[in-house]
Formats: structure tokens, C-alpha cells, sequence
């Protein structure tokens, strides 16, 4: 039981929000990699520590993941969204707790190139806040492409291994009401969630007030790093689901 | 060596990753055009080889197979997907995001191969999940168009749900008969079903998978989000309207053995076909933008591919979808220089009819105008019915081939009309043209048909009527079908002779709430505006 709520306050966001978004010393960057860090650890305790999930936990995280939907719906920071999708995960990290743990590394990877591309917003446009920025993919095809690909990743489309594992482990799975509600909560949440920032950011006319920046080629290479890295987890995936 | 044939699907994705590293903009068509010309030889050396060899090309471990439905449906995607690509070289060349519409034709392309040519549900899955977001990406390709971006939205929601709904007819599909490849199933279902099934799951897959073909191929109440793609570009359209849309249809034949279990599922499917081909098509009568109708009129041509399958005629169902992919490409893709030519001559688009005939209006009554509606009526009935005697023996044991007769006979009941403004002097004329035209269609929906049918299914082609038929006798089918014809015949007289009919107020009041109903699009896009303007009072 310890285990278990352990394990919901590394990976669920109400923690997050009740003490950590409170302290103005914590910038949501910082949250991020505090929540990507404390995902990686409860993997690892995973390994070590096998452990049968309880259903309340399980009812719990959805409802976390639900609330975690609706404040992801009203921010526009890339930061913000990169831990949000962390936990609006968090059920799935729950309910198939230990198994989980290629789709959370593929996951962080997708989730690491929109903190990257949140750092190159920052450096370039003073925020992490995407708001006015609109119609990247007219004016900067490249940075547009990193962030269709990452959107994709997340919004589980295959190619992509976050599509592919996630699959894999629900066909494997026997379903129940709660599983339904899960896999559909995640299913359309990180869907939504991708969906609309695609049209916040990707689409829409170009802002005439903004000078858009393009990325220099050390900015790029961690983003082509990233999608070859996807590329290679999502062969694994696809050896992994059919053969 | 004709294990090359499996690597089509892969062929779009290596052009895609090539257009990559293009810099020069002349390159990135002629280098997409010349690779995808290998797709098409590859498919035809395909059919080639499925036809003379009589056998299927399977591999990957089972997961992709070159087979009869492929051997039909990879040439035709393929030779569609070069005339478009040839069409995009000109028609994108000054849209911004020229590389990036090759790129997302090429997945697109990619993904319908590896839809058609998979043989592993859990392929078909992924393929199914890659049309979805490939057509989205396309769909919003002028991304500066809020139009453009808030209808793609529509494409995507409804894609998405045709997904988990498909991935959880997937789930059951592995829980109920333990495997994913579709051969197996194939042969187990075909077992299962010369005895008696009783199992409510069979019903449950069966139904999911109608469903999310009916998402996919926009048939109602799921059809909204085609009519409103057209701010898309034309290439877009011609790829959605020819090629994407069809993929429910193609999903149910690739499932039709899993069908036979569930004939409740091909009754479902043929209402909803009913409704969806009468329905869109009365919208597309109505609507006043011409896109939103050439969308209603897929959407109801769709309804009639469900409504075959629905009736066991599945490769009926294939031969309407390639000849109406033909058949809307070449519609979308010409309409650029009708538009051309419009702009000098006010006077375009000509009827052919008037070309042939000259239009004279027939005024007045006339006995002998009402014995000519008779006989072309009856005319076109009696023809169908000898050639189906002829053709097979056992046609009126199933009522499938009645509907198929009515369906024939509205064909030729709507040549009828069009061709019905014409000279009185030129009835001879008129009366050959009619009767060969009648004659033509019959025997290539015949013919094409029952070829189609032997090659594809074989013998088994008939267990689908059979599974699909509604157990009606001959008699109550051949009522049936009367009354039909006397519905057509009251709407031909009605038609000719529009104040038989006007007797009260009340009637046009009733004409005119349906008149509103079908201008409304059906009241979709007002009950989701109300049910929007809801949520935001609260």
C-alpha cells in the first residue's frame, strides 16, 4: 500500500500543484524535470519492486488525469504542457505499473524535444508561451516538422513508439469497465491536448508583429537526435507488436 | 522475386524521406512521379502474377499479402496516386509548403497501400491510425485558413473515433478467436460458418468494425466531415473522395467472412447504406455550394458501397468504389479548366444530352407520352430479369438480387429522365440511346460483377447472399418491387405533370419543411451549434 501511493504521488500532478506550483522560486522548467526525473525513478523501483496496483489507486489517478486535462486546456507554455502530459498519463502508469516502461521512456523523449523547443521560445521570444505565435509551419518548416512529429508522438499515432506501446499493452490486457476508462481517457485526452496546440502553434497566419528566429544547427541537432531516437524505439515497437 | 511486390507499402515512405534532402523544387514531382511509376509496375506485375498463377504473395511473417482484393485495388491506387501526383507538380507549384504536400500525399499513399495489402488486423490497425492523421495533416495543408484548420478539426475527431473504435474491435477480435492474421481467421470464420452460431461477441466485432467504416467512409451520422474538406486542395480532394473514403468499404470485404456470422450486421449495414444513399443525395440536390454537394454526393455513393455489402454483394461494393474513385477524381481534377473555360464562354458546363439532342420542351398531356413512361419503365425491368435467368438459375431465391433489380431499374428510370427534355422528333433516336445505355450498364455491373465475385471470393461469394438475405419469399419480393416501380412511375407523372397533385396548402407545407430539412444539411451543424451555445451559458 505505501508502495502504491508512493508510486501515485511520483507520477500523479496533485502534488505538484498543491505545493510545488505554489512556491514562486519553482519555475514550471523546473517542475518538469522534477516530474521527468521522479517518472524514470518510479520505473526503476518498478523493477525492483513488483507490485499488484489497487483499483482506488488507479480511480484516483484518472481523476487526477482528468483535472490535469482541464488545466492543460487553459495553458499556453510549453513548459506547463511538457509535466501536464506527464500526468495525464499518470493511469496508465498506474494500472500497468512495472510493464510500462518503454512507453514512459518514449514518452520523455517526445516530451523532452517540446521542453527543448519550449528552451528555444524562451531564448528567442522571452517565454516558454506560445500564444502569439502562430503559423510556424508557413515561416519555419523545420521547427514546425520537430513539433508536428512530437505532437504526433504524444497524441499516439504510429509511426511513433508511444502509439506502438501503448498498444502492445492494452491487446494484451483484459479489459473491465475501469480499463475502458482509462484507455479512452488517454486515448482522446492526449489527443485533444496535442491537437490544440497544433492549432495554436503549427497552424494559423503568421504573426506580423513577431520576428520569428530560425534554430542554428546546435539547436537542431538535439531535436534530430530525439526523432532518430523515436525512430529507432519505434522499429523496436513495431518488432515488439507484430513479431 | 515477386516477394518485391510486398515492399509497395515502403516504397511511398522511402520517396517521402528522399523529397527530404531535394533542395532543387523541380526535382521533388519528377523524383516522387518516377518512383511511384515503380508502385504501378509493381502492382500490375502483382495482378499478373495472383491472376496467371492463380495463387497469393505472402510475407513479412504473414503480416502482408499480395492476394486477389490487392491484385484489384493496388493498380488502380497506384495508377490514381501518379495522376494526381502529375496534376499536384503544376497545381501546388506556387503554394507555400510545396515539399511538405509530396511528403504527406507519399504517407498517405503509403498508408492505404499497407491498408489494402495487410494481412494481420494489427497492421490494418496501424495503417487504419496512419490514414487517420496523414488525411488530417492534408486536409490543413493551407494552414493559414481558419476555415481550412476548424474543418480539418471534424476530419480528425471523427478519425479518431473510428480508431479506438477499431482498435477495441481488434481487442475482442484477438479475445474471441485468438489470433491476429487475417488468413487464419478467415478460415476459421468460413468453418464456423456452415453450422449454426451463437455467440453475441460475433455480433459485438461485427458491429464495431461496421462502425468504424462507417466513420471512415463518412456514411451517416458520421458524414459530417466530408461535405466541409473542400477548402482542401484539389489534388487533396481527389486522393479523399477517390481513394480514402473507400477504405470502409475495402475494411468490410477484408472482414466479409467474419460477416457471415453476423447477418444482423449486414442488415444494419445495408439501412444505414439505404439511408445514407437516399439522404445525401436529396442534400445534394438541395445545397447551394457546389463542393458541399459534390461531397453529399460521395457521401451518398458511399451509401450505396454499404448498402451492397449489406445485401452480400462485396465485390459488387469494389467494383462501385473504383468506378466512383475514377470517376470523382477525374470530376475534381477537371474542374479547374472547366472553370478556365467557364470564364469565356457563360454558357459552360454543357449538358451532353443537349449536345446530342436538342432541347424541346414537350407541352400539354399526352397519351402517348404516358405510354412511352410505361415502357421504358417496364422495358428495363423485363431486360434485367431475362439476363439474370440467363446468367443464374437460382437469382430469385435471394432477395438481395431483387434490390439489385430496383436499383438497375432506378438507373435506367433516372437515364430516362435525363434524357427526357428532348425533340419528339428524335424518339428513335432517344429509344435506342436509352435502351443501350440500359444495356450497357446491366452487363457491366453483370459481368464485371460476377467476374469480380469468382475472382475474389470463388464459390464462397454465394454464402454472403445468402447470410445477407432477409428470408422474404419470391412473391412478397416481386410485391415489393412493384410497388417500387409504381413509386417510380407516380414520381415520373407527377414530375411531367406537377398539378395533379397540388390540392391543398397543407402538402406544400410539407414539401416545404422537408425542403428545409434537406437545406439544413439535416439540422447536424444546428443541434451541434445549440449544444455549443449551451456550454458556453453554462
Amino acid at each position: 500500500m505505501i508502495y502504491n501511493i508512493l508510486f501515485l504521488i511520483l507520477v500523479a500532478g496533485m502534488p505538484y500543484y498543491l505545493i510545488l506550483e505554489k512556491i514562486p522560486a519553482i519555475k514550471s522548467k523546473h517542475i518538469f524535470l522534477l516530474s521527468a526525473f521522479a517518472l524514470l525513478s518510479s520505473m526503476m523501483l518498478s523493477f525492483y519492486i513488483p507490485n499488484e496496483h489497487k483499483t482506488s489507486l488507479v480511480i484516483i489517478s484518472l481523476l487526477n488525469s482528468v483535472y490535469t486535462l482541464y488545466r492543460a486546456t487553459k495553458t499556453t507554455n510549453f513548459y506547463k504542457l511538457s509535466y501536464y502530459f506527464i500526468f495525464v498519463n499518470s493511469p496508465f502508469f498506474v494500472l500497468y505499473e512495472g510493464e510500462t516502461s518503454l512507453y514512459s521512456l518514449s514518452l520523455l523523449l517526445s516530451l523532452s524535444g517540446l521542453y527543448l523547443i519550449g528552451q528555444f521560445y524562451e531564448k528567442n521570444y522571452g517565454s516558454a508561451n506560445y500564444r502569439y505565435i502562430t503559423g510556424i509551419t508557413l515561416v519555419r518548416p523545420y521547427i514546425g516538422s520537430y513539433l508536428t512529429l512530437y505532437l504526433i508522438s504524444v497524441a499516439l499515432y504510429p509511426p511513433f513508439p508511444n502509439s506502438l506501446f501503448f498498444l502492445q499493452y492494452i491487446l494484451g490486457s483484459e479489459s473491465n469497465p475501469l480499463w475502458f476508462a482509462v484507455v479512452i481517457t488517454l486515448f482522446f485526452g492526449n489527443f485533444f491536448l496535442s491537437m490544440g496546440v497544433m492549432k495554436r502553434t503549427l497552424f494559423g497566419r503568421p504573426n506580423p508583429n513577431i520576428h520569428y528566429v530560425h534554430m542554428t544547427i546546435k539547436e537542431k541537432v538535439p531535436h534530430i537526435l530525439i526523432i532518430g531516437m523515436l525512430l529507432l524505439f519505434s522499429l523496436y515497437g513495431l518488432k515488439e507488436i507484430l513479431l | 522475386m515477386e516477394q518485391i511486390i510486398l515492399l509497395i507499402p515502403g516504397i511511398p515512405i522511402f520517396i517521402a524521406f528522399l523529397l527530404l534532402f531535394i533542395n532543387k523544387k523541380e526535382l521533388i514531382p519528377k523524383v516522387s512521379i518516377m518512383l511511384s511509376s515503380m508502385i504501378a509496375l509493381l502492382g500490375l506485375y502483382g495482378t499478373y502474377y495472383v491472376i496467371s498463377n492463380d495463387t497469393q504473395i505472402i510475407g513479412f511473417d504473414g503480416l502482408l499479402v499480395y492476394n486477389e482484393l490487392s491484385a484489384i485495388l493496388v493498380p488502380y491506387v497506384a495508377i490514381l496516386g501518379l495522376v494526381i501526383r502529375k496534376y499536384a507538380t503544376k497545381y501546388m507549384w506556387d503554394e507555400e509548403g510545396y515539399r511538405r504536400f509530396f511528403i504527406l500525399l507519399n504517407f498517405i499513399f503509403a498508408s492505404i497501400y499497407l491498408f489494402v495489402m495487410s494481412n494481420n488486423l494489427i497492421v490494418l490497425a496501424l495503417a487504419w491510425q496512419l490514414l487517420s492523421i496523414s488525411l488530417y495533416l492534408l486536409v490543413s495543408f493551407n494552414v493559414g485558413s481558419n476555415t481550412a484548420v476548424k474543418n480539418a478539426k471534424w476530419v480528425m475527431i471523427i478519425h479518431k473515433a473510428a480508431d479506438l473504435v477499431f482498435i477495441i474491435a481488434v481487442i475482442l477480435t484477438y479475445q474471441t478467436f485468438g489470433s491476429f492474421d487475417l488468413t487464419i481467421l478467415s478460415e476459421k470464420w468460413l468453418a464456423m460458418s456452415h453450422q449454426p452460431v451463437d455467440n453475441p461477441m460475433i455480433f459485438v466485432i461485427g458491429l464495431l468494425f461496421l462502425i468504424a467504416a462507417m466513420m471512415k467512409s463518412a456514411i451517416m451520422p458520421f458524414h459530417i466531415w466530408l461535405p466541409y474538406t473542400s477548402e482542401a486542395p484539389t489534388p487533396v480532394s481527389a486522393v479523399m473522395h477517390a481513394g480514402v473514403v473507400n477504405v470502409g468499404g475495402i475494411l468490410l470485404n477484408k472482414l466479409a467472412f467474419l460477416l457471415l456470422l453476423a447477418p444482423a450486421v449486414l442488415h444494419i449495414a445495408f439501412v444505414v447504406g439505404l439511408v445514407t444513399a437516399i439522404f445525401a443525395s436529396l442534400i445534394m440536390l438541395v445545397v447551394s455550394d457546389i463542393k458541399r454537394s459534390l461531397g453529399y454526393s460521395t457521401a451518398g455513393q458511399m451509401g450505396y458501397m454499404i448498402m451492397e455489402i449489406g445485401l452480400g454483394a462485396f465485390s459488387l461494393a469494389i467494383y462501385h468504389l473504383i468506378v466512383h474513385g475514377i470517376f470523382k477524381a477525374t470530376l475534381f481534377l477537371e474542374s479547374g479548366v472547366l472553370i478556365k473555360l467557364a470564364r469565356h464562354d457563360s454558357n459552360l458546363p454543357k449538358r451532353l444530352t443537349y449536345e446530342l439532342f436538342w432541347e424541346e420542351k414537350i407541352k400539354g398531356k399526352s397519351k402517348k407520352l404516358f405510354k412511352y413512361l410505361a415502357f421504358f419503365t417496364i422495358l428495363p425491368v423485363v431486360t434485367f430479369v431475362g439476363v439474370k435467368m440467363i446468367l443464374t438459375d437460382d437469382f430469385f431465391e435471394l432477395n438481395a438480387s431483387i434490390i439489385i433489380l430496383a436499383f438497375a431499374w432506378l438507373t435506367g428510370t433516372q437515364l430516362f429522365l435525363s434524357f427526357f427534355k428532348v425533340s419528339k422528333d428524335e424518339s428513335f433516336k432517344v429509344l435506342i440511346a436509352l435502351i443501350s445505355s440500359f444495356v450497357i450498364i446491366l452487363f457491366t455491373y453483370e459481368f464485371i460483377g460476377l467476374s469480380l465475385e469468382h475472382f475474389i471470393y470463388g464459390e464462397n461469394a454465394v454464402l454472403f447472399y445468402e447470410a445477407a438475405t432477409f428470408n422474404i419469399t419470391t412473391i412478397m419480393s416481386f410485391i415489393m418491387l412493384s410497388a417500387i416501380m409504381i413509386v417510380g412511375w407516380l414520381f415520373m407523372y407527377t414530375q411531367h405533370f406537377p398539378k395533379v397533385f397540388k390540392t391543398d396548402k397543407k402538402q406544400d407545407n410539407l414539401q416545404w419543411s422537408f425542403y428545409k430539412l434537406l437545406a439544413k444539411e439535416g439540422y447536424f451543424f444546428n443541434i451541434i451549434k445549440a449544444l455549443q451555445r449551451k456550454k458556453n451559458d453554462l
